[in-house]
């Protein structure tokens, strides 16, 4: 999972290795390892077929029940995979109850949804197309409708042996969402050894970051995605109900209340508004909620700057996208 | 037997059929599947074990991050799925669902771990922090040194303590730390409100620190317990058992393989005993067959040869037959000539018997009655005187008869001739051969006229006669003859029913081509009915009543023997025939007939 890849010259003619020494400086460093944050990996080979229906589907209003929303509604790939608002609209117009997670690098997350409730890819299409609020549709339907349009139908019968099915479409999906992880941020390059890829503030800000401990939890290769934590695990968070219950909607464990998955911090700079409902507005807002309801403490202007500084660099565009 | 057949067929097919299935009852769990299986789940013991390492590693804060606590999740739920007998076996189905809840109970644990160990982790940085914070604070806040110091120490020990506590976990520790807390409580009041909050944020975060601790240890316990191992070892268990189901089922499979394949051979050793048995006899009557056919064989030569007797026996009755029929043209061939032959003897005996011969013997008779007084009876007697004249008269009269008694002889003479020839002719038919002579067309047609000459002049006929002028000619003259003999007397015979008419006969001789010569012999008789055309020449056809057939078919023979043809023309009934003779002649010179 983590690229320990070390750099080395690759070709040891004499006058690359002048090249090189005068470039030393620049390159010749030892990749980061044993950080808590890994690079991006890599996007794992995919079949570029299914990648490609996958990708023409995810924008397909059909996939609703009133053929109004697609995926893309709420997960714009052009900023920053989700749609800037603090909850979006749904098929017939009804807010949904939490902020939209952005689709870049969830690729990466162990779970789907803010509550943990699909383990795969495949099963948060599943659940979201039939959500009544969001996609309202019934799976049938789409597949009829999806079985429907010749283009499909041909695309589907040469990708996969069976043909247009509930588990093919979201097989095609997951398949294009695979596609979108954004590796080459410029902290990436940071870690790989590039230690000129960000600044000194952007790197003072990621020091605060582990010391002040956010790292404790944004942590791994999706810098989150891979655990649950209480919101509000040292200060008590303001009450909530419905979906702010988070977890405890799922296990019913009341130690469970108000659990969340942690988000991933890839691209944080651009998909705001922040939190599961969407409540801090800016990164300056959501580095200081965090703060108190997380580690209890107060963060200075400083603080909040370099780390948002350093939050920036985790930018970065999925490969090859149109 | 047929029975018998029946029932071993049967019986080799029941036995085949059970053969074959216990054959398909292939063995539903191999070795092979086996040891795969162990080996995944071996796989997944290292898997687990490794999880339950890194859980230690997070706890000691020598894991970076936690992704490789979310690592095995998807490979350790797959166990199951991946087992080899999986779906069928409803043990192991069982076994793989408790399994798999006790891995979900895990994951619960380790989530849980990880929320809990990101806060312990957190406090427990941070109450460093907070402490240099109060000591900072401490310093300049114009409080009295002895109160500061206080507070400092009560800070640091507090936080020495709940260190020691998080590395010993000693209870002791726990009941220390709470007495340091109390003691900073107590004193809390007095002290201004920055300093205040700073020292409750520290106690917030070192009780934060020693219940977290306390949840982690018991989450790291529990992990560690977590039945997951057990499970997995009762999955082994399973799939051994089953292991060992499968190889006593194979080898009861082998037994009764074995013993099917024994029932099954046993039964194609007594089949093929029962064809070899077959065999014999088939031999044997193969054998009393092939006698069989030898006597058969000796008994068709026999008739084979009988009849061949018979055959040649036939043949030689044909022969004779044959020689009838040539014995039968002879006689016919020659009982014309003979007619005529019989005719001309009829006539001179006629003649003689007309004869004026006995006149003279009157004569005499009368000179010798006046033999004393001759001159007187010739001058004075009217007998006497008649006498010479008399005896004038008769000498021409009997110089007359003998004339015509010698032409009949000749002609008689000639006619036994052709009767010597054409019995010489038939005698030489073995060979075919034709007596070639040289001889003027005409002059054969002329004697063949002269033989029926009688005949025609008795029935009043006319002949005209129309030769052309034709060079002498080599052909056999008797079988034309012959020919032209029977054809006249046809003719002649056709005009007897025909009285009312003026009856004719016209030959006419032709050259035709280059190298044929042509014979017409025509008539105006009762002609021949078209149907008749051919029917004429066959042998013993005849339409005459006292007609014996055979006429036409020996002058058709004889023909083509000579290489030459006769055919026959009717208009109709009543309007006479033409029979046409084609011959093919050849010349002493080698110069082309000319066309008459």
């Amino acid at each position: 999972m983590a690229n320990r890849c070390r750099r080395r010259p690759a070709v040891p003619l004499l006058p690359l290795m002048g090249l090189i020494a005068l470039a030393v400086p620049a390159m010749a460093g030892d990749s980061l390892r044993h950080e808590p944050i890994q690079p991006v990996p890599a996007v794992a080979p995919q079949d570029p077929a299914r990648v490609a229906l996958g990708r023409r589907l995810f924008g397909d209003p059909r996939l609703s029940g009133n053929d109004l929303v697609s995926c893309a509604s709420c997960h714009d790939v052009k900023k920053g995979g989700a749609d800037g608002r603090a909850r979006s609209p749904g098929f017939n117009g009804r807010l949904t109850a939490l902020n939209a997670p952005t689709v870049l690098n969830a690729a990466l997350n162990f779970r789907q949804f803010w509550n943990g409730a699909a383990m795969t890819l495949e099963q948060q299409v599943g659940m979201v197309v039939e959500n009544p609020v969001e996609m309202g549709a019934r799976w049938p339907d789409v597949v009829r409708k999806v079985a429907a349009d010749d283009a499909y139908r041909h695309a589907f019968g040469a990708a996969y042996r069976d043909g247009v099915t509930r588990a093919n479409i979201e097989n095609a999906l997951a398949s294009y969402e695979r596609t979108l992880v954004t590796p080459g941020a410029r902290f990436d390059r940071y870690l790989k050894g590039d230690s000129g890829a960000i600044t000194s503030a952007e790197k003072s800000g990621y020091a605060r970051f582990k010391q002040y401990g956010c790292v404790s939890c944004h942590q791994g290769v999706n810098v989150g995605g891979n655990m649950f934590q209480k919101f509000g695990a040292v200060t008590p968070p303001p009450p909530a109900q419905g979906a702010g219950l988070g977890r405890f909607l799922i296990t019913g464990n009341p130690q469970d209340k108000q659990v969340f998955k942690v988000p991933g911090l890839r691209n944080v700079a651009r998909t705001a508004p922040y939190f599961h409902d969407g409540s801090a507005a800016t990164l300056d807002q959501a580095i200081d909620a965090m703060f108190r309801l997380q580690l209890g403490r107060h963060s200075s202007q400083e603080d909040r700057q370099l780390i948002a500084a350093f939050l920036v660099t985790l930018n970065a565009e999925p490969e090859g996208q149109p | 037997m047929k029975r018998r057949w029946q029932l071993g067929v049967m019986a080799a097919l029941a036995l085949s059929a059970a053969l074959l299935y216990v054959l398909l009852q292939a063995p539903d769990y191999t070795e092979s599947e086996y040891f795969e299986d162990v080996a995944r789940l071996q796989h997944i013991r290292q898997l687990d074990a490794q999880w339950e390492l890194d859980v230690m590693k997070a706890r000691l804060n020598m894991l970076q991050g936690y992704d490789a606590l979310v690592a095995p999740l998807s490979d350790l739920a797959d166990l199951p799925a991946g087992l080899n007998k999986f779906p069928r076996n409803a043990e192991l189905a069982l076994d793989a669902q408790t399994y798999l809840k006790a891995l979900d109970s895990k994951v619960v644990l380790v989530e849980s771990f990880k929320s809990h160990n990101a806060v312990f982790r957190n406090s427990l940085a941070y109450l460093s922090a907070i402490a240099d914070d109060v000591e900072l604070h401490a310093a300049g806040r114009g409080l009295r040194h002895a109160d500061a110091m206080r507070i400092t120490r009560g800070v640091r020990e507090t936080l020495l303590e709940t260190l020691e506590y998080v590395e010993r976990a000693a209870d002791e520790d726990w009941a220390e730390i709470e007495l340091h807390l109390a003691a900073l409580l107590s004193a809390k009041g007095s002290l201004p409100p920055a300093m205040r909050e700073l020292t409750e944020n520290f106690e917030l975060h070192v009780r934060i620190v020693l219940r977290e601790h306390a949840e982690i240890n018991r989450l790291v316990a529990d992990i560690t317990n977590a039945p997951t191992e057990r499970r997995l070892n009762q999955i082994h268990a399973g799939l051994s058992g089953q292991l060992q189901r499968a190889s006593d089922r194979g080898r009861q499979q082998r037994v009764a393989l074995l013993a099917l394949s024994a029932a099954l051979s046993a039964l194609l050793l007594y089949a093929a005993g029962c064809l070899l048995r077959s065999h014999a006899i088939i031999n044997r009557v193969n054998a009393s067959l092939q006698q069989a056919n030898d006597t058969l064989e000796c008994r068709v030569q026999e008739r084979t040869r009988q009849l061949e007797d018979a055959q040649s026996q036939l043949v030689a009755a044909a022969r004779d037959a044959g020689k009838a029929e040539i014995a039968t043209n002879v006689l016919h061939n020659v009982g014309n000539v003979l007619n005529s032959v019989g005719v001309s003897a009829a006539l001179l005996q006629q003649q003689v018997k007309a004869s004026r011969g006995p006149g003279l013997d009157l004569a005499v008779a009368l000179l010798r009655d006046h033999e004393g007084r001759l001159g007187h009876f010739l001058e004075h007697d009217e007998r006497g005187r008649c006498l010479p004249a008399y005896l004038e008269g008769l000498a021409l009269v009997l110089r007359t008869e003998r004339e015509i008694l010698a032409g009949e002889l000749q002609q008689l003479h000639g006619r036994v001739d052709h009767v010597k020839e054409i019995v010489a002719a038939q005698q030489a038919y073995a060979g075919v051969s034709c007596l070639f002579e040289q001889c003027l067309a005409e002059d054969v047609i002329e004697q063949a006229l002269g033989m029926s000459a009688v005949s025609l002049a008795r029935h009043g006929v006319t002949v005209i006669r129309d030769y052309a002028a034709l060079p002498p000619l080599r052909m056999d003259r008797h079988r034309v003859l012959q020919i032209l003999v029977n054809l006249i007397g046809n003719a002649w015979r056709a005009m007897e029913g025909m009285p009312h008419r003026a009856h004719r006969i016209t030959l006419r001789l032709r050259a035709h081509d280059a190298q044929m010569l042509r014979i017409e012999v025509v008539d105006n008789g009762v002609g021949i009915l078209p149907e008749n055309l051919e029917r004429i020449f066959s042998h013993g056809f005849t339409t005459r009543k006292d007609g014996h057939g055979f006429g036409l078919h020996s002058c058709i023979l004889a023909a083509r023997e000579m290489g030459g043809s006769l055919s026959a023309h009717s208009a109709g009934a009543g309007l006479g025939a033409t029979f046409t003779l084609e011959l093919p002649c050849q010349q002493e010179e080698t110069h082309e007939l000319a066309a008459a």
